[in-house]
């Protein structure tokens, strides 16, 4: 362990730097780094290497090709690359809105795309008086805009979407007549300059402060500048790469220098640098300071303390305690696990955060409180880690990277390359609820499996079907859209049948034009909206003979379809009926049309006409006799309105007799009785309202000798009594028949001859209900005499 | 009883929270329109909305102004429009027809859309069609339960029963389904769950699946209400054909009750204006007497005007200490429970006065003759009469479908006479409306020597036509007979009376109806509850022709949890009568909830 801090280099007072292997390269490249022209993504992304993108004597049928490999160097994709030739440089940049494209055109013009996912470009605006390449350029992100520093000559220059403006970098040293190199940090607060004198200027990105600045007298170009930093750390440093030589500079008079023995290149990342070549790939990045802590030559720190004394323990010796004691005693045993376990973190090598882990484990058991989540987490993500650290997978991710991406896009990442068993273990392991992990794994999994082509629609769709079951959150529709997207129509259908919710199988079923078997599963998703689009699609698809047969063996669908045309498409609805042969609701349909339709009374008539046709089809003889008989009421009302003035349309065949009566026209009154057949019983009631009504008593009661009433008289009674008129109830009174007399003469007031008559009757019910009219004083006399004729028939 | 009242009733679950959700939602809508705006409102949404958020709320949020949705032109001048609409396509029109006078006279606005309580796709495709459909901005707000009462929700969908009995239009049922998850979202699952009929099963399913969709979210939650059952309003017309007789009912019938309050008019107020008054458990008064017959009411608020009388008396005597409590605390209450009680004196005699002169006894004798099932053509000859004398359009058509469901369908000859009649009493476009009875199954002629399995392979023979659109329509006339006489006979639903019924201390659900007649929905829910299951209830079923539409759902929880629930939700889809809610109060008291969808 002594030698475990020797590749840690001091820069200045306070801060170490170290490097080490990450993985030793498995491509076997033939051409040398520096005859490709290479690309890494951040956050131990893959290389892309474009091979002789120089070379001149290229034939034009040989194009060059795109090599993309893991950071361990395992081949994953090549890809035929089209050289486009306006293109002088580019820079790839990273914001909120994700990755952006900065493009220098060959007519010395910038173009910017703040997203690569939607490429608009926008055109920055000319930079004045530039005739050539800028010596070196770089994208900058302030409050979320882009924008671009390039350097001409002795002049730096910054670029937004509206201006180009000159800027001076503060405390820059003199003398300078060209920047060789630029570098910006990776969370875009930083900015690095290196100029022609050997002169490196540090400073912040917004130019208006600078942070130190290095002269390391070396006049040539580098190859390559980027920053080194830590999140948090108040270190800043730079890696400045020339072709044999890399030398971290930051705040110190002195420099650490490296000799690299090939071509390298150098990936900026979060809280270090990546450096590969033909052989290796190694991380160097600032020790962070739980591990500085710890492992510092002679340190007392806490954590350094208890992993001395785990391991004595492990010797089984007492400077275990010894050590222990003097944590304690400092009470400080809770920050001595808290370090070891972040130092775990940080360690590359599975057998060193072991130890860490252990230390802490080891102090954990002397705290009575210590909340387990941090150690807990802790390994769960270093196992994750180291998972992906393996050299089939090759990303070598640090922890604070993989903090910084979260699971979820690491997860991505897997997904994109196809690491499906390793996403699932991974999920399963940190128990991530199913719809975020496993599910939406197995439906990727599922998406590249209908992109084999060589494999059956059965064998596929029953594969998908075995992995994938129930699986709550998988989208089965989602999975046979993509199926239809490579083409295998057939193959989609097969998965539609596992989809359990059938209107999620709708759209992509219409889509493929299998509208039928869309409307089938839209009714049974008991969604009326998706039957209605359905419908609509099959509407403009389908003509419309073969749109009708379709609803007609949907009776859902037809009901949804009628009551839409009911109110916006009528005539559909009356060729809908015409084709099912509805004569019963076609006719209804006529006679709604000579209601709201029609207003001219010979239209109305004519819409009656043919209602009444479709009932006579229909075998409605009722509706069809009806029906003519308001044609015929219709056009006897017209005549009356011509003839006699006021309101006769439109009223029933009771109002307009009434009407007739009430305007005095009894002649024609019992005319249109006896032409409308109307039957006695409602004649009567009819002619008895009315004549009350005129309040024309002579008439009444000549009407009422004009033979026997089929009603009786009670109901005369009762309407004389209405208009307060007891003078001619009375008359009417007499007439009533035995059954209804006590009730009459009760409405007339008369009770004591109503307890006459029910006395005669002898009715129990008629008595009580005399006996209940009987009130105050005068009728005192009457209500003996009922309590004496009950007594009576008692004693009977 | 088989319920009897229990002194531990369980609390009611908060039902003011589905308010408050609804409020928020709207609130939320209309800040989606920042500034001032008018607000158009679709009539049958205005009470409803008052009952969520007053006009203050509303303006609070920069409504200006307030118009109804009405077929007239718009006079507002603001330059934000915002429709609170019903998903009606005339509604769509009326929109369309403004936005397009807008647009010709070269003005400019900002229209939304809000739909209560969600849209169809239909009223986008109208937009669409008159070419405005980018001109809008279409929004939800899915306001599908309104709490009426502690223990009522109303959907208050008008439209329910006619778009789905008699158009066969299922497009609510969803709207149902969603209202379900809504309250099983917030009042956790109902460990049981009974249905009947068609509709109820379909919006059971469908709400089953939203409900596995979001898994998850009322796992492990406790549940206020223990048992939920649903039931088709065609599953029983009979109840809510016959005359109510209890207060509530009665006011609903005299005055109609429209969103738990009632308009009383001068009649009533005895002033010359009329009143709203809002019809609830906090009317103390109102509370008393709501489920009782109506003939215990007059006794009750006398009795109650004179304890009122002795309460006021008490002043007398006091010394001014007293006095001065008496003022500042009581007096308030008093004079509250005064203006209640006169108010509802006042209604009581309207109803008196309304019911006497229209032979009202008269009417009863019948509608019990009709469902006991004797004396019929007397019955018939008195709706014959009935219809003669114009007495109410409405009330000779609710007598002629009685007869006919009780009679499983009118003899050829009566159902022409009766028709003929009534299109000479009420004009003859009323041929529709007995169209549309027909195709409701509420007015049907007897097939002369059909018998059940003659009309039953008649509709299968349809079936494997495969002419199917004739189908709806065999289905709903045909198919369906009521089959009253026998069901009343299995559930003995008309009690044997020794004597005379006691109607203030009633014994069983039949004192709704002056003690003829126990509900029939009534009666199923009691009795599926009592067994926890359909079982033995097979041939009732069978009669209901509801045999693939019964089901149960119990959740294999242990027993002593959902033991504990006693809370019942009863869905009826196509509404309920107040009779029928006063039965169930009966039936449970505090223990069944009672929830009615669509007036």
């Amino acid at each position: 362990m002594d030698c475990y801090t020797a590749n840690w280099n001091p820069l200045g007072d306070s801060a170490f730097y170290r490097k080490y292997e990450l993985y030793s390269m498995d491509w076997d490249l033939k051409e040398e780094l520096r005859d490709c022209l290479v690309a890494a993504a951040p956050y131990g992304g893959p290389i892309a290497l474009l091979r002789n993108p120089w070379r001149k004597e290229k034939a034009a049928s040989v194009r060059p090709v795109l090599d993309i490999y893991s950071a361990s160097g395992m081949p994953l994709a090549s890809l035929l690359e089209v050289l486009q030739n306006r293109v002088l440089d580019a820079r790839i940049f990273h914001t909120e809105f994700g990755s952006g494209v900065a493009i220098l055109t060959g007519a010395h013009r910038f173009t910017l795309s703040a997203n690569v996912g939607d490429l608009k470009l926008r055109r920055m605006p000319e930079v004045p008086g530039l005739q050539s390449a800028p010596s070196c350029w770089t994208v900058l992100c302030q409050d979320r805009v882009a924008h671009i520093l390039l350097a001409v000559g002795p002049d730096l220059y910054l670029l937004d979407h509206a201006a180009c403006s000159a800027v001076t970098p503060p405390g820059l040293a003199p003398g300078v007549s060209s920047f060789l190199q630029m570098a910006v940090s990776f969370t875009y607060r930083h900015l690095a300059l290196f100029t022609d004198t050997g002169y490196i200027w540090m400073g912040t990105a917004s130019l208006k402060e600078k942070l130190c600045e290095f002269n390391c007298n070396i006049r040539a170009p580098p190859k390559q500048m980027v920053w080194c930093s830590r999140p948090r750390s108040k270190e800043r440093a730079v890696v400045v790469a020339w072709e044999r030589r890399l030398m971290v500079v930051g705040d110190a008079p002195e420099s650490i220098q490296f000799v690299l023995d090939e071509d390298s290149y150098l990936v900026p990342e979060l809280d270090g640098v990546r450096i590969f070549s033909r052989s290796t790939h190694e991380f160097l990045h600032e020790v962070p300071a739980a591990s500085e802590e710890i492992f510092k030559i002679a340190s007392m720190a806490p954590g350094a303390l208890l992993l001395e004394a785990q391991k004595e323990y492990e010797k089984e010796s007492q400077k275990a305690d010894e050590y222990l004691r003097e944590i304690q005693e400092l009470g400080q045993l809770t920050q001595a696990v808290q370090q070891c376990i972040e130092a775990a973190g940080h360690e590359h090598q599975p057998d060193m955060q072991k130890s860490l882990l252990r230390a802490a484990s080891f102090g954990k058991c002397f705290l009575d409180r210590f909340p387990p989540d941090s150690f807990v987490h802790m390994c769960q993500d270093l196992r994750v880690l180291n998972a992906v650290r393996d050299y089939h997978i090759g990303i070598p991710l640090t922890y604070s990277q993989y903090k910084q991406l979260t699971i979820q896009v690491l997860l991505d990442r897997l997904v994109l390359r196809r690491l499906y068993p390793l996403a699932i273990q991974i999920c399963e392991y940190l128990r991530l609820p199913e719809v975020q992990g496993v599910s939406r794994i197995l439906a990727h999994w599922a998406c590249y499996k209908v992109q084999q082509k060589d494999v059956s629609d059965e064998d596929v769709a029953r594969a998908i079907n075995q992995k994938l079951g129930d699986t709550p959150g998988v989208s089965y529709s989602d999975i046979a859209a993509r199926a239809y997207g490579c083409g295998r129509t057939e193959l989609a259908i097969k998965l539609l049948e596992y989809e359990p919710r059938s209107g999620e199988q709708v759209p992509l079923l219409l889509k493929m034009k299998r509208s039928k078997l869309a409307l089938s599963k839209a009714i049974e998703s008991g969604d009326t909206d998706l039957v209605f689009t359905v419908l609509l699609h099959l509407k403009n698809e389908l003509n419309r003979g073969d749109f009708f047969m379709t609803l007609r063996n949907q009776p859902m669908a037809l009901s949804l379809y009628r009551q839409f045309c009911k109110h916006q498409e009528l005539e559909t609805l009356k060729d809908l009926y015409n084709q099912d042969d509805n004569h019963q609701e076609l006719g209804s349909f006529h006679i709604r049309a000579s209601y709201a339709a029609e207003e001219r009374i010979e239209g109305r008539v004519a819409a009656l006409q043919t209602a009444a046709d479709a009932f006579y089809k229909a075998k409605n003889e009722f509706a069809a006799k009806a029906t003519e008989d308001q044609m015929r009421l219709l056009r006897l009302q017209r005549r009356l309105e011509d003839e006699l003035g006021g309101q006769f349309l439109d009223l029933s065949l009771h109002d307009t007799v009434t009407t007739l009566i009430l305007g005095g026209h009894n002649k024609r009154a019992e005319q249109l009785a006896r032409d409308f057949r109307i039957p006695d019983k409602r004649l009567w009631w009819l002619k008895l309202t009315a004549l009350a009504d005129l309040e024309d008593w002579e008439e009444l009661e000549k009407f009422s000798k004009s033979k026997k009433s089929p009603i009786g008289y009670l109901p005369f009674v009762e309407i004389c009594m209405k208009q307060h008129n007891k003078y001619e109830a009375k008359k009417y009174a007499s007439r009533v028949g035995p059954e209804q007399k006590v009730k009459a003469l009760l409405l007339v007031g008369d009770v004591a001859q109503a307890a006459d008559v029910a006395i005669e009757h002898r009715n129990e019910a008629e008595l009580s209900l005399v006996l209940s009219h009987c009130t105050g004083a005068t009728d005192g006399a009457t209500a003996d005499k009922i309590q004496r004729a009950r007594a009576q028939a008692q004693k009977k | 009883m088989a319920f009897p009242h229990r002194p531990d009733a369980p609390e009611l679950p908060d039902f003011s929270m589905l308010k408050r959700l609804a409020r928020d939602q709207l609130i939320y809508l209309l800040e989606q329109l920042p500034g001032k705006k008018d607000l158009f409102i679709e009539a049958d949404l205005m009470s409803p909305l008052d009952r969520i958020a007053n006009v203050s709320i509303l303006k609070q949020h920069e409504v200006d102004k307030l118009y109804k949705v009405e077929n007239k032109p718009a006079l507002s001048s603001n330059e934000q429009l915002c429709f609170l609409v019903r998903p009606r396509i005339k509604n769509m029109r009326y929109i369309a027809s403004l936005v397009n006078a807008d647009k010709l006279a070269g003005r400019t606005r900002k229209y939304k859309v809000i739909f209560s309580p969600q849209k169809f796709y239909a009223c986008e495709m109208v937009l669409e069609e008159e070419g405005i459909y980018g001109d809008v901005s279409c929004d939800e707000w899915a306001f599908s339960l309104l709490p009426l009462d502690v223990d009522l929700l109303s959907m208050e969908l008008p439209e329910f029963f006619r778009d789905y009995f008699l158009e066969g239009d299922q497009r609510w049922i969803n709207t149902v389904a969603q209202a379900l998850h809504l309250l099983s979202t917030l009042y956790g699952p109902f460990p049981n769950c009974y249905g009947i009929g068609r509709c109820a099963k379909m919006a059971y399913e469908l709400w089953r699946n939203l409900e596995e969709e979001e898994d998850g979210e009322t796992k492990g939650r406790r549940p206020e209400i223990g048992h939920i059952f649903l039931l088709d309003r065609d599953v029983d017309f009979v109840t809510a054909l016959c005359s109510q007789v209890v207060y509530e009912g009665l006011v609903d019938d005299t005055f109609r009750i429209k969103c738990g309050s009632v308009d009383f008019g001068p009649e009533v107020t005895s002033s010359d204006k009329s009143l709203k008054v809002l019809l609830n458990a906090e009317d103390k008064v109102f509370n008393e007497i709501r489920n009782e017959h109506f003939s215990n009411v007059f006794g009750f608020l006398s009795q109650k005007a004179r304890n009122l009388q002795a309460q006021y008396d008490r002043r007398r005597g006091m010394d001014i200490k007293q006095m001065k409590n008496f003022v500042s605390q009581e007096l308030k209450g008093l004079k509250q429970e005064h203006r209640l009680l006169s108010l509802h004196i006042g209604a009581c005699e309207s109803i008196m006065k309304k019911k006497t002169k229209q032979d009202f006894q008269e009417l009863i004798k019948t509608e019990h003759a009709l469902l006991e099932g004797f004396n019929i053509r007397e019955s018939t000859s008195y709706i014959e009469e009935h219809i003669d004398r114009q007495v109410s359009p409405i009330e000779s058509l609710r007598l002629m479908c009685l007869l006919s469901i009780t009679e499983n369908g009118l003899i050829p000859k009566d159902y022409r006479s009766l028709k003929t009649q009534y299109l000479q009493s009420y004009g003859p476009e009323h041929l529709l409306t007995f169209s549309n009875l027909r195709r409701a199954g509420l007015l049907t002629e007897q097939a002369p020597g059909d018998t059940l399995t003659a009309v039953e392979s008649k509709v299968s023979k349809l079936v494997t036509d495969k002419a199917a659109g004739k189908i709806t329509d065999a289905f709903s006339s045909l198919a369906k007979r009521s089959n009253f006489r026998a069901i009343s006979k299995k559930l003995n639903l008309i009690p044997r009376v020794d004597g005379e019924y006691d109607l203030k201390v009633p014994r069983d659900m039949a004192y709704v109806f002056g003690g003829a007649y126990v509900p029939l929905s009534c009666r199923i829910i009691e009795q599926v509850l009592e067994r926890r299951s359909w079982q033995g209830l097979d041939e009732v079923v069978r009669l209901l022709n509801c045999s693939d539409f019964a089901f149960t759902d119990m959740t294999k929880e242990d027993k002593a949890s959902s033991e504990s629930l006693r809370l019942i939700l009863v869905v009826f889809l196509g509404g309920c009568t107040f009779s029928e809610i006063s039965a169930l109060r009966f039936l449970g008291r505090e223990k069944v909830r009672c929830w009615r969808r669509s007036p």
